[in-house]
């Protein structure tokens, strides 16, 4: 009966109607993956236990749901293993295929401190390297419990080991389909503006544009057209590719960026905001396969291209060294419902914006280097 | 507020379907079955501004829900609601056309000349085969009082358009041009 409250998940009984598993990031990891790491009880089986190894993307969604309602997205525990005795890298396949990390990771706030990270798979069929990708996205949260005493240093080595162990909490989902997949290089640079533009209409673009305020006049003009973005796929289809695949190689985070990245207060360090996110994306590349080699090279050129620009060092820069959390507050709204812990729902909002700044800088700093290409060291 | 004594685990919300809202919640209160959860109060012909409505709907993120009638004209303390002009069917799991849903922008002002903000509304009413689906059924029973108007009764969604909140569900942007980036790496990289 749909009336049923009692809401004993996975089998036995239901959810009430018009309720949903919609977990914040904050809740999976505070909530359920602490219970989870340290052998609590949770209440309710409503996250179960996965292995990664065994299941198809496809078969999760059976496995996991909740209750009878429709669900978008599924959720469950996984225990990582590594892929080697002795290597650091986690073993992500399955019988079908498997999992391969995008992007970088994303850092998961509760009250302006770190409580963990966010990584992004996605499930490729077959066997690497030539897996066919496939629409299923898995964002996978693990707790970042070196940082959780305030300390704002990180071991590397350290965290790096004991981030591909132990048990991590995901979801699961597959992508909207904004746009086909395109496999000829020729159209991937449009491919990315058409997708840049179909993220709310453009609105995020218009956001940093709005953000950077009057550090950027030039851009304003542009910011209906998204040339920047297309710029920087001009530069890439013409061969700066190339150019970039050629830098010396990098393995380990510069200890500089480094510096900055965990003191993100400082006020003598003007560049903060900048390689925050690259030396993010450095730590990314140093954990992961040698498929983002090409674009840790081309972020240490805009790395080296920021250095060397003093316009971003001026402290009037909205983007300066102040606190983005503080500066970009958004109004909370709080749920009068007695359905628990409806808090934090925000906290994704910020990081979003947080991290469209970083690829704005990047997106920027990387159209100046190919707008100014004659006099340009490269 | 109803019976509001929902005990759920962290991380369950109310994000109901279209057609959970037309059929159980809106289907059932028109039909005077009893709601479980009775989560969504009725406001009546609420006078209220949508930034008025915490405390008196049902909340969940940053949407509010709330029974409320049909009418003509929308006017609030400070404003009124505009009818965009969109109405949707609410086609059910089934295939059966069973509500539909209506949009209105809140404007601050006097009609017809406020001032458009960025609160919306959804207005789920009962389409007219499901209700008269529902007489027939229901009418058996309730024969002595059968002249419910179906029609009158409908729920509101209002909410403040912003930046996509999906807690992180979908992919992001960046997200989004990492992946096609991937593409990239596969296509210039020869392993």
């Amino acid at each position: 009966m749909p009336e049923n409250m009692s809401i004993s998940v996975n089998g036995q009984s239901q959810v009430p109607p018009g309720f949903r598993f919609h977990p914040t990031e904050e809740e999976l990891l505070q909530y359920y993956l602490r219970k989870k790491v340290s052998y609590e009880k949770i209440d309710l089986d409503v996250i179960r236990d996965v292995d990664l190894n065994k299941l198809e993307p496809w078969d999760i969604q059976e496995v996991c749901k909740i209750g009878t309602t429709p669900q978008n997205d599924w959720y469950f525990f996984s225990h990582k293993d590594k892929k080697y005795p002795t290597g650091t890298r986690t073993n992500r396949a399955t019988a079908a295929g498997f999992w391969k990390a995008t992007g970088r990771d994303k850092v998961i706030h509760s009250n302006c401190r770190r409580i963990g990270m966010r990584k992004t798979l996605v499930f490729y069929k077959g066997r690497a390297p030539h897996g066919l990708k496939s629409d299923w996205i898995m964002h996978e949260y693990r707790l970042d419990d070196n940082i959780s005493t305030d300390t704002n240093i990180i071991s590397n080595g350290m965290g790096e080991a004991s981030q591909e162990e132990g048990w991590v909490v995901c979801r699961i989902f597959k992508k909207k389909n904004y746009h086909k997949t395109l496999d000829s290089p020729v159209s991937t640079g449009e491919t990315r503006s058409q997708m840049f533009d179909s993220c709310n209409g453009g609105a995020a673009l218009e956001q940093i544009l709005e953000y950077m305020g009057n550090g950027s006049k030039e851009e304003k003009e542009g910011k209906r057209s998204g040339r920047f973005l297309r710029q920087i796929d001009t530069g890439v289809k013409n061969g700066y590719h190339e150019t970039f695949m050629k830098l010396p190689s990098l393995e380990s985070p510069s200890s500089t960026s480094c510096q900055n990245y965990y003191q993100p207060i400082n006020p003598d360090h003007h560049m903060i905001t900048e390689n925050e996110g690259l030396a993010g994306y450095q730590m990314e590349s140093s954990s992961s396969s040698a498929a983002l080699t090409n674009w840790a090279a081309l972020d240490r050129l805009v790395a080296s291209q920021l250095n060397g620009q003093t316009g971003f060092s001026d402290p009037t820069m909205p983007y300066g060294p102040t606190d983005h959390h503080h500066q970009l507050q958004f109004p909370t709204l709080r749920s009068s419902s007695s359905i628990s812990s409806s808090n934090g729902s925000y906290h994704p909002t910020r990081q979003d914006y947080n991290t469209e700044i970083d690829l704005w800088s990047f997106a920027q700093s990387s159209s100046d280097q190919l707008c100014h290409v004659p006099n340009a060291p490269v | 507020m109803g019976d509001n004594n929902v005990n759920l685990p962290p991380g369950f919300r109310f994000y109901p379907t279209d057609e959970e809202l037309v059929v159980h919640f809106l289907h059932r209160k028109a039909t005077l079955l009893p709601c479980h959860p009775d989560v969504i109060p009725d406001l009546g012909l609420y006078p209220y501004d949508p930034w008025q409505l915490d405390g008196k709907a049902l909340a969940e993120g940053n949407k509010w829900y709330f029974y409320s009638r049909t009418t003509q004209n929308r006017m609030t303390s400070n404003g009124y609601w505009k009818a965009m002009g969109i109405e949707e069917p609410v086609i059910s799991s089934s295939g059966n056309n069973v509500g539909v849903k209506k949009s209105f922008v809140f404007c601050v002002g006097d009609a017809p000349s406020g001032i458009k903000t960025n609160w919306t509304m959804q207005e789920y009413g009962l389409s007219d085969s499901a209700a008269s689906s529902t007489s027939t059924t229901r009418s058996s029973k309730r024969r002595g009082h059968s002249k419910i108007d179906y029609s009158k009764w409908v729920i509101c969604r209002v909410y403040e358009r912003n930046e996509d909140d999906d807690g992180g569900a979908e992919l992001s942007c960046l997200d989004e041009v990492f992946l096609s980036l991937d593409d990239l790496d596969e296509i210039s990289l020869p392993n």
